[in-house]
């Protein structure tokens, strides 16, 4: 039996992490980018968790609780925005928006 | 030593006065800016009134006050201002000047009034800041911020081409301030190396430099050199300043004219000099000359502007160019003649500008290429400009006569040549100055405007009030320049 | 306090008249002449009325401590100057406090009747009586920037006076011109107090004098100081901006530009006169300017028609004789000629201003003649003055005038020169002069008929101050010298006064009698001829000049240099900011790809550098 060791739980973070930031850099679908930002967000969360058991500190948890209640309501603006940019502009697709450049 | 609420103070009621803009009706934005403005002056005059009245130097001394707040200490920045009756004097002009930019009636209280009358209170916040403090890096933060407002004055109520103008006076001020913000962090750095600590308090500074290789110290004193002497401006740095005191609406001109152009002579006396001492005696020479070459130069080109606002514009940089002589005369009492001539200076360009403009609502085009004949029309506006103009020219008896004759006495024996061209600049500043006001005010008779919108009537009662009050300290001055002498 | 007061009166007047002016012009009502004339001659009477009492005081004292000063406050004080605002009654303050005073009474009370029908009569009483504070300040004042500030003052009371009449744009260009010449003068003035200040330490008008100096400063002091003299005295080079003067009203050119102002350098000069007398080159300089400008100046009046220009020139002549008075050493001399001066010459312009009154503003010598039946009382009052000027006995401009041509021969710092330039300078004048009183009052009228008719004699405000300064001109001389400064002045000489006296009288007749074969019968209309063209050259040197240069730096220096400076900086900020342009491309994502590199780059620095340099 393998137990769940927390070096285990970083490196899974750090997966997370990393295909978060891959998908927000490449993918060009706003909402696929806003979703990949939360991946990140959870990934950081897990790696909080983490450290959180390593040093047996309660301080890790309260922080994912707080993160988590901001990403909810951050992902709500996110999604709020991307409709509404699809309701004006008909498309989600990120080099198409470009309505601020020159 | 006080208590330092009077620092505080000084600071934060211009603040206020930026706020109260914004809940006052805009239709007497005007009448809350004379009001606000005269109360500031009133204060300001009354919480500086032991370093402005003392009787002597030493009791002057007793009432300098120091504040120090520390704000991050780890790489040595801190809020630092000291009220002397140097900073006292600059103060007391900023919050008059801001009085008499507030009193001109214009475009400005129709468009966007509230954020003209808040502009001006932030600079008076601004100027203040600048002017009274002895950190670096507040200095440059408030040097800076001084920018703001006033690029934006020139964007939105200006004339003609005022994006070129407004443009150019940005890149040539910024250029300049980039230069000195390098030099204070080069300093900054130098003085860290040496000492272990990261300070941009001036005292610390000085000390630091006072050790140092004045050859080492070259590059810092130009980066400091060229910000102040685009500020102020010597010539050749000049380039900006006409398209942007034409341009400018009247009360930016007045800001701009009367104080702004002073950032660049505290910061000479505050800090270039007290920095590098020696390195400014090492090129003493072409300081002094440059200085004689704007007093004649500017002078050259103010006879041949045939536009009110630029032939003053141009006097301004000539009479400037005095202060500047008296500065780098490098002797204390040349320094304390060049404070004196920039307090005339302040109150005779703002003047001067405030009555042009009075001018300009009553007679729409004016050029001066022909005689208007305009002074029978307003005698007593004419005369306050007539007399004005006198104190312009310098004549004995004002304020700018004890200024510009002690400097040309401290002057002399530092550079006989350029003491003698400068001189020439009081004949050539006779020239315009009587070009400027005879074909204002002479020539045949003028018709009084008929269409409607123009103001007909002589000045009004308030403007002769403010003329007044400007006018006699000019004259007190003159007759007791001893009040502004305390030394620095 | 009388000092003071003296000072004070004309000022109040200044005041009052001015406010009045301001009030009534605003309101659009018109200030009565005889109350607004009635408050300014008050004014200068109460004042010669203080400056008799304080003269009479002065001569009750012991020769040597002669000095009434009162201190008023500290005007200036820096390092080591010190500078009060002082007022000293001495001898020579006194004779002009005396002749500004008085004369400037006598002008005051005739400006009443000659300006009654002028408008802006407050203005002008008031202007009138600053000038007078100003003139009083010039000649009381204990120091050099005292001095100067009475100096500019009265310059700019002249600036405003000959541009009064301010709706003809060549008054107020004259004026202009006489403003900036002066000012050219006074530069001199202000270099020659910083000299002061630099190597005597003081600007006290006493101090300076005991001070040691060398041989050299000394000199250059002299020439500056007596180069703001030719600025505010006419002198060569600096001379051509009186006769324009005259454009300004006639009691204006009598006070301000004959009797007092224009005899300010000699003022200065006289209370100088230790250093200036120390330096022979400045003495000679001094003598040789003011002898060649006396004959210039009365080669020029020879040629002109304007009465106001002759008499004008003539005023150059004469003081270029006070010069030359002063340049030999004999600055008492020089000072007496002062006075007898402004008796005669301000006669000789109240005069001519009582003529043109009486034509209507008739300026022109060859539409006059024939005057004298017509006007008697100026007539008479002239032919004082002519005879003053001409130097005939027992006038009073025999004594003072022989007194200079005999000090040019005899002094040390005399020589036959500028004896010779004083004998035809006062040749010509008798000539001038002849000629001037013969075209006006003698032959037939040749202005039109209903002109001369409706000439009149003028009313007794004007007649008085004629009545008395032709008596002035008449005794004026046998007070003698006023006050003995003496430089090098004649000690016993084998030149006989008395021969020198026979030679100017005969000269001065040969003169007069050369006019009086030319024009007695004869009245050819001449035209004012420009006879050394030194205006036009002016013209062309100052204003042509310096209008050229303006446009020049206007031109080339502006646009090649100050803008270049724009230019390049404007360049420096494009660059960088093309520069940094290629890296913002526009889209978040390659931002957020540059961040996540930086942020690996800083981590292989931190962890890299650790294993490179040991820090961490």
């Amino acid at each position: 039996m393998i137990t769940l060791e927390p070096w285990m739980m970083l490196v899974v973070s750090m997966i997370i992490f990393c295909i978060g930031l891959l998908g927000v850099i490449l993918r060009k679908n706003l909402l696929i980018m806003l979703m990949c930002v939360e991946l990140m967000l959870n990934g950081v969360n897990l790696s909080f968790v983490a450290f959180s058991k390593m040093h047996q500190i309660l301080d890790g948890h309260l922080t994912v609780l707080f993160v988590m209640t901001v990403a909810a309501a951050e992902s709500a603006v996110g999604l709020g925005l991307v409709i509404a940019l699809f309701r004006n502009l008909r498309t989600v697709d990120s080099d198409q928006i470009q309505m601020l450049r020159d | 030593m006080e208590t330092s609420s009077s620092l505080s103070f000084l600071l934060t009621l211009p603040l206020i006065g930026v706020l109260i803009a914004w809940v006052m009706p805009k239709a007497v934005q005007r009448l809350y800016a004379i009001f606000g403005s005269a109360l500031i002056l009133a204060l300001t005059v009354y919480e500086t009134s032991g370093l402005l009245f003392a009787k002597s130097a030493d009791l002057a001394k007793t009432f300098v006050v120091d504040q120090k707040l520390s704000w991050v200490p780890e790489i040595g920045f801190s809020l630092s201002l000291r009220l002397d009756s140097v900073s006292a004097w600059f103060v007391v002009l900023n919050t008059l000047v801001a009085l008499v930019a507030f009193s001109l009636r214009g475009v400005w209280y129709r468009k966007y009034p509230r954020l003209f009358t808040s502009f001006g209170f932030f600079l008076v916040f601004a100027l203040n800041a600048a002017f009274l403090s002895t950190d670096l890096i507040t200095f440059y933060l408030a040097y800076e911020a001084v920018f703001i407002p006033m690029i934006f004055m020139v964007g939105i109520w200006g004339e003609n081409q005022k994006a070129a103008s407004v443009l150019r006076f940005f890149i040539m001020s910024f250029l300049g301030s980039i230069l000195m913000l390098v030099s204070i962090f080069y300093l900054v750095y130098l003085n860290h190396e040496a000492s272990g600590v990261y300070s941009a308090q001036i005292t610390d500074l000085i000390h630091f430099t006072a050790t140092q290789d004045p050859v080492k110290l070259c590059w810092p004193f130009m980066g400091f050199f060229a910000a102040f002497a685009i500020k102020v401006p010597l010539v050749p740095f000049h380039g900006w300043l006409k398209d942007v005191y034409t341009n400018a609406p009247m009360p930016g001109t007045i800001w701009m004219s009367g104080i702004l152009s002073k950032l660049g002579v505290i910061g000479m006396i505050r800090f270039v000099l007290p920095l590098f001492p020696q390195t400014a005696a090492m090129h003493q020479g072409w300081l002094v000359t440059l200085a004689a070459i704007s007093i004649v130069y500017a002078a050259l080109l103010a006879i041949r502007s045939n536009d009110g606002k630029s032939l003053l514009a141009y006097s301004s940089i000539s009479h400037l160019g005095f202060v500047m002589l008296g500065i780098f005369s490098l002797k204390s009492n040349g320094i304390t003649a060049a404070i004196l001539l920039s307090v005339g200076h302040t109150l005779v360009s703002a003047l001067l500008f405030f009555l042009y403009h009075q001018v300009e609502e009553r007679q729409a085009e004016l050029n001066l290429e022909s005689p208007h004949g305009l002074a029978p029309l307003y005698p007593v506006l004419f005369v306050s400009l007539f007399v004005s103009v006198l104190a312009s020219v310098s004549l004995p008896g004002t304020l700018n006569f004890g200024g510009e004759f002690l400097v040309l006495l401290n002057a002399y024996p530092v550079s006989a040549l350029c003491t003698i061209l400068s001189g020439l600049g009081v004949i050539l500043g006779a020239v315009y100055m009587l070009k400027f006001y005879q074909q204002l005010g002479l020539g045949s008779d003028a018709q009084k405007p008929t269409s409607s919108g123009v103001i007909t009537k002589d000045i009004g009662a308030y403007d002769l009030v403010l003329v007044l009050m400007l006018l006699s300290v000019i004259v007190y001055g003159g007759l007791q320049p001893a009040m502004f002498l305390k030394g620095n | 306090m009388n000092n003071t007061l003296i000072i004070l009166l004309p000022l109040l007047g200044f005041f009052i008249n001015g406010v009045w002016h301001l009030i009534a012009s605003s309101k659009g009502k018109k200030v009565s002449p005889f109350a607004s004339g009635t408050i300014a001659t008050l004014a200068m009477a109460g004042s010669f009325a203080l400056a008799l009492t304080q003269f009479l005081k002065l001569r009750a004292m012991p020769v040597e401590s002669r000095l009434i000063e009162e201190t008023l406050f500290q005007w200036m004080k820096l390092g080591g100057l010190s500078v009060d605002f002082a007022l000293r009654f001495d001898s020579l303050s006194a004779v002009f406090t005396l002749v500004i005073t008085g004369v400037g009474t006598l002008i005051h009370l005739y400006s009443v009747g000659y300006m009654s029908d002028e408008e802006n009569i407050a203005k002008y009483f008031s202007y009138l009586n600053f000038f007078c504070f100003m003139m009083l300040n010039l000649v009381l004042g204990a120091t050099l920037p005292h001095v100067f500030l009475g100096w500019e003052g009265v310059g700019l009371a002249s600036y405003l006076l000959i541009g009064f009449w301010y709706k003809e744009m060549p008054n107020v260009l004259a004026g202009q011109k006489a403003f900036i010449m002066n000012r050219i003068g006074d530069l001199g003035f202000l270099i020659a107090m910083f000299i002061g200040f630099k190597f005597a330490g003081t600007l006290d008008l006493l101090e300076i004098q005991k001070a040691v100096l060398s041989p050299h400063v000394v000199t250059v002091f002299g020439l500056l100081i007596f180069f703001a003299c030719t600025g505010k005295s006419a002198q060569i080079p600096l001379f051509t901006w009186l006769p324009d003067a005259m454009a300004g009203p006639t009691p204006v050119s009598a006070l301000i530009h004959a009797a007092t102002m224009v005899t300010s350098g000699i003022y200065l000069l006289a209370r100088l006169n230790p250093i200036i007398a120390a330096s022979d080159i400045v003495l000679s300089t001094i003598a040789i300017v003011g002898g060649l400008t006396a004959l210039v100046a009365a080669i020029i009046a020879c040629f002109q028609s304007d009465l106001k220009k002759v008499l004008a020139y003539s005023t150059v002549s004469q003081l270029g004789f006070m010069f030359m008075a002063c340049g030999v050493g004999a600055f008492q001399v020089g000072v007496f000629h002062v006075m007898t001066h402004a008796f005669f010459k301000a006669l000789l312009f109240l005069a001519a201003g009582s003529v043109i009154h009486a034509l209507h503003g008739e300026q022109n010598i060859f539409e006059m003649g024939g005057l004298r039946k017509k006007l008697p009382l100026t007539f008479i009052t002239f032919t004082a003055g002519w005879a003053a000027i001409l130097g005939l006995p027992p006038f009073s401009g025999f004594f003072s005038k022989d007194e200079i041509i005999y000090e040019t021969l005899v002094s040390h710092h005399g020589n036959k020169i500028i004896f010779g330039l004083a004998i035809i300078s006062a040749a010509l004048t008798a000539f001038y002069m002849t000629r001037l009183y013969l075209l006006v009052f003698f032959g037939n009228a040749r202005m039109d008929k209903k002109k001369f008719d409706h000439a009149h004699e003028s009313p007794w405000v004007m007649g008085a101050p004629l009545a008395v300064l032709a008596t002035l001109s008449l005794v004026g001389g046998w007070f003698g010298a006023p006050v003995s400064l003496d430089h090098g002045a004649a000690e016993v000489s084998e030149i006989s006064p008395h021969l020198i006296m026979f030679v100017s009288v005969v000269i001065a007749t040969l003169g007069a009698g050369l006019a009086f074969f030319k024009y007695s019968k004869n009245t050819k209309v001449e035209k004012t001829t420009d006879v050394f063209g030194i205006d036009r050259i002016y013209g062309v040197a100052f204003g042509r000049g310096l209008q050229k240069l303006s446009s020049g730096a206007a031109k080339y220096v502006e646009e090649w240099v100050v803008q270049r400076i724009i230019q390049v900086s404007a360049a420096l900020v494009d660059l960088s900011g093309n520069m940094i342009k290629v890296l913002q491309v526009g889209s978040a994502q390659a931002y957020l790809m540059m961040i996540v590199l930086a942020v690996v780059a800083i981590f292989a620095w931190f962890f890299l550098g650790a294993g490179i340099y040991g820090n961490f």
